[in-house]
């Protein structure tokens, strides 16, 4: 008995305490606001290794090779890269790492929300003692003003600035969206027209027929789908919308110059549709049978053996299966031109893109990470750090020189990697694989279409024309014939008219309230699952009473409330775009 | 009632009451040196249990301060401070509309789906473990216990990478069907809605049936021979044997796993469900736990999952007084 009574006596405080216990509050005042210059030779400075959080990373560890060198050889540093896509989990590593306090040094986040509470939450640095003397950023500060509006201080700065036009797309050769199937096998086929979405089944089953086996022995499946990416909705079928010149926008599809909101659920939508269609291309057995289990990567290296015939994004089949040696005989992924496609195109984004570059609060050395940022946003900078697949060209000397003529070309060096496959790099450029050396961050923060004030020419090299003359193929070639002689596939869209851009306004969507959010979150997990089930339905019956299900399912959850919000942001948006439209272009 | 046993007030009461009856032997002199002897002992006791009470303390109520986020609006990057309070907003929610309702209802049935599965299949491992004592080459024995437990020692992860491998549309068991020409099209195992809790729960006796004979094992081994002796002895064979001696024996050990699976309904853990979950069996397949994961964590909405995760829990409460009140009426004991 006296020992339970102790025991009470000893929980009972205890117990009070948990009241007690601590949460980490918000911290990092602004010591003064006095101007600091950036400017002084940092690779004489003390070695330092920062931690980069990066959204969009996707490696994860210390930044080697090449360009890892040249941060080092400039600025003494090393950079930590932290990317929650490598970790997985969803949110778990950015909420783990913002509860304690600390994010990273150098934070690489999505404007709005995600911005507003780091700010509000004390978790970045206000940069402006540094902003006065970062020159290279200079040419952008209506962007990052625009960034940092109704905030005290300079705590983004923006990514993918342009100095192009807002009504000017924001892709180069290739669109962002379009119908890309095997250009070979379409061929094959003669070349049949294709009216509409709907009509593409027959094409690709007759594809599929032409070629049952790819390459390595295994079956060919005209669609292969994958789940990993799923958000709002299911992803692979939000994309034939983008041929119509819809976006997504939480849960409304929403057309480029904002002549039609759809909900994505309704029974008319080009959500459903597209669910239609590959309902209707399973039944013809056209859809590949593992996309139920499958994931990006699995989906990808099948694209890569010539397993899927069609693609809806360049950056997919092109890049996965367009090889040279491919090319040169005539095999590959090229642009379908669907009679009544209106392909939609982000405009180029005069205020930045949807990343901002940040400093932790915590940072040791912030006056170095605002010099690098700085170096970023420099011609230097943008050609070594934005050198991802169709980026920009990489160093000067190693990747390109300038010719005889003035004129931008890339080096034999550069040729080995960007078109054949990859090359190592010289030891004094700091060794290793060139594709295992390109920067991780995996931003850009000038848009890789714009002009390098140095060269005068585009930052990257697939606009330079020594490039265009050298890479013609008889699959280009072959593409370009059928399509009236234009050279790029966002050349024979704009002179079709078969483009549509939505002016690049940046807007940011407000964050969603707390009940929006939790709505969202349960009403989108079960349209994804009723999506999944409605393509792989086994009769017209059942997908039919799935669709009705979903609207029930969804409408039960609260969709309607945030479909209302989602309304509003997709029309605020549009009004956007107009004013953007009308100042600038 | 007993003096040794007696609070200092019922003994008083005790002592005051029959005292006119019958000369008192001296109460307060007993009582006071016993008191000394039994304060001493219990001090030593209590330092004895004083380390487990702070592990209780620290792994078992002090998380439970982290219910606090289910009253507010909880943004990692604010910190509670800077977190709006909405107080009952998220307990309301889950009963705000009939769907929501029907969603909990669906997974509550999932979870208890499985338990009871699990309580209905509990007796299997008794009875491998019978099987198993019965084999008399030790070397076949041992070797079977071996493979029938180390599935017990593999993730969920590397179980569903085996059942990926197997039942895939593409996997092994499709392509022998395929090719023996049984079947045209693949069949669905895995991205099925069908037979979803029989496929989950053989999932688990195989990885766990094994692992859960061992206790048995070793009860079997703690039977005195000398019962197997006289059953022999009064000529019953071997299936007797194992019915009247070692059955009845193995109860008390099963009994009491059986109690403690039930303490556990609603916590069915969710790693395997998290593995083998998809779109197509993810109606039958979410159980509690993996209901809270994937709102809290998948849907990164943190005040929610908690709200779910305390109501659980309030829920665990209520069973545990309803089992006590059962074994209370039952054996006259009461674990409060």
């Amino acid at each position: 008995m006296k020992s339970r009574k102790a025991a009470a006596i000893l929980v009972a405080p205890l117990v009070g305490a948990l009241s007690l216990t601590a949460c980490s509050g918000p911290g990092g005042e602004n010591e003064s606001t006095e101007a600091v210059s950036i400017d002084q030779d940092w690779s004489q400075a003390d070695p330092i290794t920062v931690d980069v959080f990066s959204g969009l990373a996707n490696y994860m560890g210390i930044q080697s090779g090449w360009f890892g060198k040249i941060v080092e050889d400039k600025f003494n540093m090393e950079l930590n890269i932290i990317a929650p896509n490598v970790a997985g989990g969803g949110d778990t590593l950015y909420n783990t790492r913002v509860s304690g306090g600390d994010l990273g040094d150098l934070v690489i986040v999505d404007k709005g929300q995600q911005m507003d509470e780091l700010i509000q939450g004390g978790l970045l640095l206000d940069a402006s003692r540094y902003y006065e003397s970062m020159e290279n950023v200079a040419p952008f500060d209506p962007a990052v003003e625009k960034l940092n509006e109704g905030s005290d201080g300079v705590y983004g700065f923006p990514t993918a600035v342009s100095t192009l036009l807002p009504t000017e797309p924001s892709e180069g050769l290739e669109p962002t969206f379009g119908a890309y199937l095997r250009w070979d096998l379409y061929g094959e086929i003669g070349y049949p027209d294709v009216s509409t979405l709907e009509d593409l089944l027959p094409v690709l089953q007759e594809m599929q027929r032409a070629q049952p086996e790819a390459e390595n022995g295994q079956p060919t499946y005209a669609i292969s789908l994958f789940g990993d990416w799923d958000g709002n909705m299911m992803v692979t079928a939000k994309q034939p919308a983008t041929l119509y010149g819809y976006d997504e926008l939480g849960f409304v599809l929403a057309a480029a110059d904002g002549s039609d909101y759809q909900s994505i659920i309704d029974s008319d939508s080009e959500y459903v549709r597209a669910l239609r269609f590959y309902f209707d291309a399973n039944q013809m057995g056209l859809v590949d049978p593992e996309s139920t289990t499958q994931n990006y990567d699995t989906m990808f290296s099948k694209y890569q053996n010539g397993q899927v015939l069609l693609a809806w994004w360049p950056w997919l089949g092109q890049s996965a299966y367009n090889t040279e040696e491919r090319m040169a005989e005539g095999k590959g992924f090229e642009l379908l031109p669907l009679d009544d496609q209106k392909v939609f195109s982000y405009g180029a984004e005069v205020y930045g893109g949807q990343q901002i570059l940040g400093i932790g609060s915590g940072a040791e050395d912030p006056e170095r990470l605002a010099a690098f940022i700085d170096w970023l946003y420099s011609p230097e900078g943008v050609m070594a750090n934005s050198s991802q697949t169709m980026g920009s060209a990489g160093p000067e000397g190693l990747t390109w020189e300038l010719g005889d003529d003035g004129e931008p070309a890339l080096t034999d060096f550069g040729r080995q990697v960007f078109l054949e496959g990859g090359a190592d790099v010289p030891a004094e450029w700091g060794g290793g694989a060139y594709e295992d050396g390109v920067s991780a961050l995996n931003i850009n923060t000038v848009l890789p279409k714009d002009v390098n004030p140095e060269i005068d020419s585009p930052y990257s090299y697939t606009y330079w024309p020594s490039y265009q003359e050298s890479v013609a193929n008889p699959l280009t070639e072959d593409w370009s014939s059928r399509v009236g002689g234009a050279t790029t596939a966002m050349e024979y869209l704009e002179t079709a008219g078969e483009l549509i851009v939505a002016p690049g306004a940046s807007y940011v969507a407000p964050p969603d309230g707390s009940e929006i959010e939790a709505n969202r979150n349960q009403a989108k997990a079960a349209i994804i699952e009723h999506s999944w089930k409605m393509v792989f339905a086994k009769d017209e019956a059942e997908f039919e009473s799935l669709l009705t299900s979903m609207q029930n399912t969804a409408n039960g959850l609260g969709y309607e409330a945030v479909l209302e919000f989602d309304m509003a942001n997709a029309q605020a948006q549009n009004e956007s775009r107009e004013a953007v439209a009308a100042e600038f272009g | 009632m007993s003096l040794t046993q007696g609070t200092p007030t019922t003994a008083e009461a005790n002592a005051a009451a029959p005292a006119k009856l019958r000369p008192a032997p001296d109460p307060r002199r007993r009582r006071g040196s016993r008191e000394v002897r039994s304060a001493q002992s219990s001090k030593t006791l209590f330092l004895m249990i004083l380390p487990f009470l702070v592990l209780i303390f620290l792994f078992s109520y002090l998380p439970l301060a982290g219910w606090v986020t289910a009253f507010y609006d909880y943004r990692p990057a604010l910190g509670m401070s800077g977190s709006e309070f909405v107080g009952f907003q998220w307990f309301e929610m889950l009963v705000s509309s009939p769907t929501q309702m029907q969603q909990i209802g669906q997974v509550l049935t999932n979870t208890l789906a499985m338990s009871f599965l699990g309580f209905a299949t509990s007796l299997l491992p008794v009875f491998f473990a019978m099987l198993l004592n019965e084999i008399r080459a030790p070397w076949f024995r041992n070797s079977v216990q071996t493979l029938t437990t180390l599935p017990n020692f593999i993730s969920w992860v590397l179980v569903y990478m085996i059942a990926f491998s197997l039942f895939s549309t593409s996997g092994l068991v499709n392509s022998v069907l395929h090719d023996s020409g049984l079947i045209t099209t693949p069949i669905k195992f895995l991205d099925t809605d069908q037979h979803v809790w029989l496929a989950m729960l053989l999932w688990s006796l195989w990885k766990g049936l094994g692992w859960g004979a061992i206790l048995y094992l070793a009860a079997i081994a703690a039977i005195d021979p000398a019962l197997y002796e006289s059953a022999r002895i009064d000529g019953a064979g071997r299936f007797q044997i194992m019915r009247y001696i070692t059955f009845p024996h193995l109860m008390p050990t099963y009994v009491v796993l059986l109690v403690l699976s039930i303490a556990n309904m609603l916590n069915n853990g969710m790693e395997q469900y998290y593995v083998f979950q998809n779109a197509f069996n993810k109606e039958y397949i979410q159980v509690l736990d993996l209901y809270v994961y994937n709102i809290g964590i998948t849907g990164n909405s943190l005040s929610m999952a908690t709200a779910i995760g305390m109501l659980k829990s309030l829920i665990s409460v209520l069973l545990l007084v309803a089992a006590n009140a059962v074994a209370k009426r039952a054996r006259g004991t009461s674990i409060i």
